[in-house]
């Protein structure tokens, strides 16, 4: 007897069905443009970062990032466009940095530090760096900022 | 204790025991490598007949173990072995020499027959080397000796050397894992001042040391390892300092595995004692719960 | 706690301290079953992104939470053969423990070495903070214990095979 009828997922055949696309508002941007987008804000990270303006850079890198399907260039840039912000920042300088990003920008941060250490590879690289971030960003915004990470359905 | 002994306890025991009280008896026990003893009185209560089975017999006959037995046991050997086993001693209880040192000297010469019958092949590679040396070149006959199953020895004499192999086999991949450890440190030890004068010990995996790459059908996987122990003159020359070595180097494998399954429960013990820390952290999470006993409307006490 | 493990453990346990916010939660696939959703992974809107801690390629954590449960994965560091045996014998040991290890999950999660899986029934019996202290407390010692019983190994099999071939030199 074919018993592979068994197998069929009949959920989602259900009308109320939940979507990937429901749990969140979708960027209203198109793929193309995002990419575009996110390569001049590295190029103008890169000429702030050269005038010694982390806090600027690492708000412009922060706002504005790239979320949802389709735009996985994009988000790989802009991690790395913020890695390099990361690694020239010094240590002592990180806690007022930290400190003077606005909630949003906090959660953002908070999102790619996660997403550069689940990244196979990137641990060796920077695994310390990203720690050293995460401990301070955890002092100044606490754990809520965390749970924002972990709730929030725009993943970077 | 680090070392083992090559004496069989049981006999030794049980002879002493019954010099001092004769009853009838019948016992069977086991050594090493599967060798298996028979202790029994057939006929009077102070005649004992201990017969021994060992894998390798055939093997050993062929390099003169007879000769040997007789040798150290003179005419207590059975001219007929009990059925079943491959040597018999008749121990006449009334011929044993009165208590003293001399008896000791004889119990435990008993008790080490099993060595006793292994130390054929050594003694013939031993001798071998020496004919060996006169005429200055050549090599003396592999003399393999499959004392397991599926692990030998092989001893072979050279014009300035005797060399033994031992292939082990580790069923396990702990203990191939520790076995490779252990054996990395055999060969690392001899750097220490104190045992230059020990004998070189090489150590191979998966593939044989040369001596052996003639024999067809050696089982070749990761499990299995060569040991190649190189005994030189000074190591067997001297009568009294070769039959330290021959009981020795028979314990060899023994000793390995003894020490490997000791680390395993020196392993264990301490996984224990960690755990049971854990638990005791984890136990310090739990809240207190009050027992408060439940009543129903009528009064009585709800019972889950 | 060693300087180098610190920022790591750091993570972990202030992650862990915020993903440890669960409550009672009925399945809502099947009537009148209240299953782990972490584990179940049948609703979409109760599970929250996985997060991942690292402090290089071999040591990372791996905290997967839900509306009522969330599951802690470890992988342990293991530089060579015989790390990785003792790794196994320990974790190995310790899964076989696992009912009275109550957050202790019997298998681990593909690519970890040893899974923690707390439910809402765990954090109402149990103290928040002292279930997160005996986390960090687990992956403070694994480590410690792995090296300590690596030592002793070759400590023994030093003396093993100095003891062994002593007696052929006396």
């Amino acid at each position: 007897m074919d018993v592979s009828f068994r197998k069929i997922d009949i959920d989602q055949y259900e009308e109320d069905v939940l979507l990937d696309n429901e749990l969140y508002e979708a960027d209203p941007r198109d793929p193309t443009q995002v990419l575009n987008d996110t390569k001049q804000k590295g190029a103008a990270v890169h000429s702030s970062l050269s005038k010694g303006d982390i806090q600027g850079a690492l708000e412009l890198v922060l706002s504005d990032a790239p979320y949802g399907p389709n735009v996985e260039e994009a988000k790989n840039l802009n991690l790395q466009t913020l890695v390099t912000i990361l690694n020239s920042t010094k240590a002592t300088e990180i806690p007022g940095v930290v400190k003077s990003l606005s909630q949003d920008s906090q959660d953002t941060l908070m999102k790619y530090l996660y997403k550069g250490m689940g990244l196979p590879g990137w641990g060796d690289v920077s695994g310390s760096v990203l720690l050293g971030w995460h401990e301070k960003l955890t002092e100044v915004a606490g754990t809520g900022c965390i749970v924002r990470a972990m709730t929030d359905r725009r993943v970077v | 204790m680090i070392l083992l002994e090559s004496h069989n306890y049981i006999i030794q025991n049980t002879l002493a025991d019954k010099l001092q009280k004769p009853t009838s008896l019948d016992v069977q026990f086991v050594d090493f490598d599967s060798v298996r003893f028979h202790l029994s009185t057939p006929e009077r209560k102070t005649c004992l007949l201990l017969s021994m089975s060992i894998r390798c017999w055939d093997e050993l006959v062929k390099y003169g173990v007879n000769d040997v037995l007789q040798r150290v046991y003179g005419d207590r050997v059975s001219p007929q072995p009990e059925p079943e086993y491959n040597v018999s001693l008749v121990l006449d209880l009334e011929q044993f020499p009165s208590e003293g040192e001399e008896r000791e000297a004889l119990i435990k010469s008993i008790s080490l027959l099993k060595r006793n019958a292994l130390a054929a092949p050594f003694e013939l590679a031993f001798s071998a080397q020496k004919e060996l040396a006169a005429s200055g070149t050549g090599q003396g006959e592999l003399l393999a000796v499959h004392y397991r199953d599926e692990e030998a020895i092989y001893v072979q004499a050279s014009a300035d050397r005797v060399t033994v192999i031992f292939s082990t086999m580790f069923r396990e991949e702990t203990d191939r894992i520790f076995g490779k450890l252990f054996l990395q440190e055999f060969v690392d030890a001899r750097r220490l001042p104190t045992i230059q004068s020990a004998p070189q010990v090489l150590y191979t995996t998966r593939d044989p040391p040369l001596e052996l790459s003639h024999i067809p059908n050696l089982i070749q996987t990761d499990d299995v390892g060569y040991v190649t122990f190189i005994l030189f003159p000074r190591h067997f020359v001297n009568p009294i300092v070769a039959e330290s070595t021959i009981s020795h180097i028979q314990n060899f494998r023994d000793y390995l595995h003894y020490h490997i399954k000791c680390s395993k429960a020196y392993m264990h013990s301490r996984m224990r004692h960690r755990v049971s820390e854990f638990q005791k952290v984890l136990n310090r999470a739990k809240t207190e719960v009050a027992v408060v006993d439940k009543k129903t409307a009528s009064g009585r006490t709800l019972v889950r | 706690m060693s300087n180098v493990l610190r920022p790591y453990l750091a993570a972990v346990r202030s992650t862990l301290t915020a993903a440890l916010t669960l409550q009672d939660f009925s399945s809502q696939i099947v009537e009148r079953h209240n299953k782990p959703e972490v584990e179940v992974g049948a609703s979409k809107e109760v599970l929250l992104n996985p997060l991942i801690i690292s402090r290089n390629e071999n040591e990372r954590v791996l905290i997967e939470a839900s509306v009522n449960s969330i599951r802690l994965s470890i992988k342990i560091k293991q530089a060579d053969e015989i790390e990785r045996i003792l790794c196994h014998k320990f974790t190995r040991f310790m899964m076989q423990r696992a009912e009275s290890f109550i957050v202790l999950r019997r298998k681990p999660v593909k690519g970890y070495d040893i899974s923690f899986l707390i439910t809402n029934n765990h954090t109402d019996t149990m103290l928040k903070h002292k279930i997160v202290d005996f986390i960090i407390q687990f992956m403070e010692e694994v480590d410690k214990e792995i090296s300590e019983m690596k030592l002793s190994l070759n400590a023994r099999a030093r003396v093993v095979a100095e003891s062994y071939l002593l007696a052929f030199a006396a």
